[in-house]
């Protein structure tokens, strides 16, 4: 950075430490007890004073606690903004991801030399760091939130296919056979014998996908497009403990959340499977 | 392997159907100064950003354009965007503008065109900025720059104000900064050089963190280097010292807006309402409000704006 003394401040992301958190640690960690005394004291320009913003506060927000009620009550919309941005993201790319996913899982099992080349080619993507897999696909779609979802179904690819794969080979070569002698064609076998019977590999590896999509989209923060994460990164530059807190946990929840949800649908459309464990 | 690169080609071109709109196809230097209904202010993630994106949204609200706001990690994501028309408006540092956007056009190894002076680093800045369809619009008083801080009492016992008095004292000073304060003409060398200041060593704490400001709170520590709008300092018994000789770049607070959709004098006139009235000392309290008192930014704004009578 020629001309500048300044380490990062004005140029995020030119490699110093996230450098507000100086300041904002300056007030955040001297801690409750120590600060007190300058809450009570005057500021600057006691003539500007208007309104509950300008008198310095004593809450659990300035005092900086990691759990904070306060929190939740100001940043009620900010939150809710966040998770529904959060879980469109989610949601999308797990969709596109499985409507990608299905057809090469199929031809990977149809012909045998398809296989490996998309199981590498998926396994690689998945290796690709997301900060790079962002900057990588920022000429194609500009700061948008197709730019998040486009990396997210990537990422959901090499799970989506390995696990659909895994299940339709499992499928026992007598069951397709007699489908075949019962006058199946080849889609009807594959609609109605080969998908259900792959269905228990498949939901595993989708909500595998989910889980790790709802966690992946934090990193969209770097674009602005990251929902929760969003909150988390601005909450780290600033060392706000209750926003890194609360956005993460809500984080959880959602993946958590979702996997119950999946695995109440993988309940409801495989009925046999729990037929069998009884 | 060609079938890997055939695939992979596939998929990108299967997930590219929800593309947005590509980053060159829009900005161009020959369109006349648009006035686009709806505007996009970016912000780049840290306080003093989001606060300026959203006093400079509110104004153009109060203007009767509708507005949104794009959070961005850092200048080499937004600054494209801004040039293509998918950010509008962004609040820019005069300075260290200028010398982004010349290591962008002449490389990273171009001499610096910022510089102390206002008048020469604005002119070097639009001379760049133009070209890529960016307007660089009047700066007001507000300046973000690197400021030099002692603590309260070491001032007093040595009767210091500015950095002029400290070089006038002789005194041996350990510097509390980042690590590249060593080679940096507005560090550690030009204090040296335009104020004599004894330098005796750099502390590698960082630009401004808590650990840099305990230490010369702590007196291991004489000076810490910060800036301007750096409003902890009284926490920590700090005052700054006055940059009497005009060492620091002229980081002023400018909106750079793209020509072809923010262009329009009526932009320039809604955003100029503030220039009169932000003081670095303003900012400095407005990033308090929000680092050490945790108020959203929006609410933070919209008190002060209210508060100067520019908003209703």
């Amino acid at each position: 950075m020629p001309g500048s003394a300044r380490s990062g401040r004005k140029t995020p992301g030119a490699g110093a430490p996230p450098p507000l958190t100086g300041t904002a640690a300056g007030a955040g960690e001297t801690g409750a007890p120590t600060r007190t005394g300058h809450h009570n004291a005057p500021i600057r320009s006691p003539d500007r004073c208007n309104g509950p913003v300008t008198a310095p506060p004593d809450d659990c927000l300035a005092r900086n606690e990691w759990i904070c009620g306060a929190y939740l009550s100001t940043r009620r919309q900010v939150l809710f903004d966040a998770v529904v941005q959060h879980l469109q993201l989610t949601f999308l790319s797990v969709l596109i991801g499985l409507i990608i996913a299905l057809p090469l899982a199929v031809l990977a099992r149809r012909w045998r030399w398809v296989a490996g080349p998309v199981l590498a080619g998926t396994t690689i993507l998945y290796t690709i760091p997301s900060l790079a897999m962002f900057s990588l696909l920022l000429p194609l779609y500009g700061l948008s939130a197709g730019l998040v979802v486009a990396g997210l179904v990537l990422y959901s690819l090499t799970l989506l296919v390995r696990n659909l794969l895994a299940g339709l080979r499992a499928v026992p070569e007598e069951t397709r056979q007699a489908a075949r002698g019962l006058g199946h064609g080849p889609v009807r076998l594959l609609l109605t014998v080969e998908l259900p019977l792959a269905l228990p590999a498949a939901m595993a590896g989708l909500r595998i996908a989910t889980v790790s999509a709802v966690s992946l989209v934090t990193v969209g923060a770097i674009v602005g497009f990251g929902g929760l994460g969003n909150l988390i990164y601005s909450g780290m530059n600033t060392y706000f403990k209750a926003q890194v807190l609360t956005a993460s946990v809500l984080c959880v929840l959602i993946a958590v959340a979702a996997d119950l949800l999946l695995l109440g649908v993988q309940r409801l459309i495989t009925p046999w499977a729990r037929a069998d464990r009884a | 392997m060609r079938g890997r690169t055939a695939a992979a080609a596939a998929l990108l071109a299967l997930t590219a159907c929800t593309a947005g709109p590509s980053l060159e196809n829009r900005g161009q230097v020959t369109a006349s100064p648009g006035d686009s209904h709806h505007l996009t202010i970016g912000s780049a993630g840290f306080t003093e950003s989001d606060l300026l994106a959203q006093i400079y949204a509110q104004l153009l609200n109060r203007a009767g354009y509708r507005t949104s706001i794009l959070t961005v990690a850092n200048r080499e994501l937004y600054e494209p965007a801004l040039e293509s028309g998918r950010i509008d408006v962004v609040p820019e540092y005069a300075a260290t503008f200028a010398d982004w956007l010349n290591a962008k056009t002449h490389g990273a190894d171009a001499k610096p065109v910022g510089s102390p002076d206002l008048d020469a680093t604005m002119k070097a800045l639009r001379t760049l900025a133009a070209p890529r369809g960016l307007t660089v619009l009047p700066p007001g008083r507000a300046v973000d720059q690197n400021a030099f801080a002692v603590s309260a009492g070491y001032a007093r016992r040595h009767g210091l104000e500015t950095l002029g008095d400290l070089g006038a004292a002789k005194l041996k000073v350990r510097l509390a900064a980042g690590d590249e304060c060593v080679q940096r003409p507005y560090c550690a060398p030009g204090l040296k050089k335009v104020y004599g200041i004894d330098i005796t060593g750099v502390d590698p704490k960082g630009v401004g963190t808590t650990q840099a400001k305990r230490a010369v709170q702590d007196g291991r520590d004489q000076m810490v280097l910060t800036t301007t709008t750096d409003a902890t300092l009284d926490l920590f018994g700090l005052v700054l010292l006055a940059d009497d000789r005009h060492l620091q770049n002229a980081d002023y607070v400018v909106p750079v807006v793209n020509r072809s959709r923010a262009g329009s004098e009526r932009v320039a006139r809604a955003l100029g309402r503030l220039n009169g009235v932000l003081t670095t000392k303003d900012l400095a309290r407005l990033n308090q409000q929000v680092d050490a008192w945790r108020r959203l930014p929006a609410d933070v704004a919209r008190t002060y704006l209210k508060d100067k009578g520019l908003l209703k």
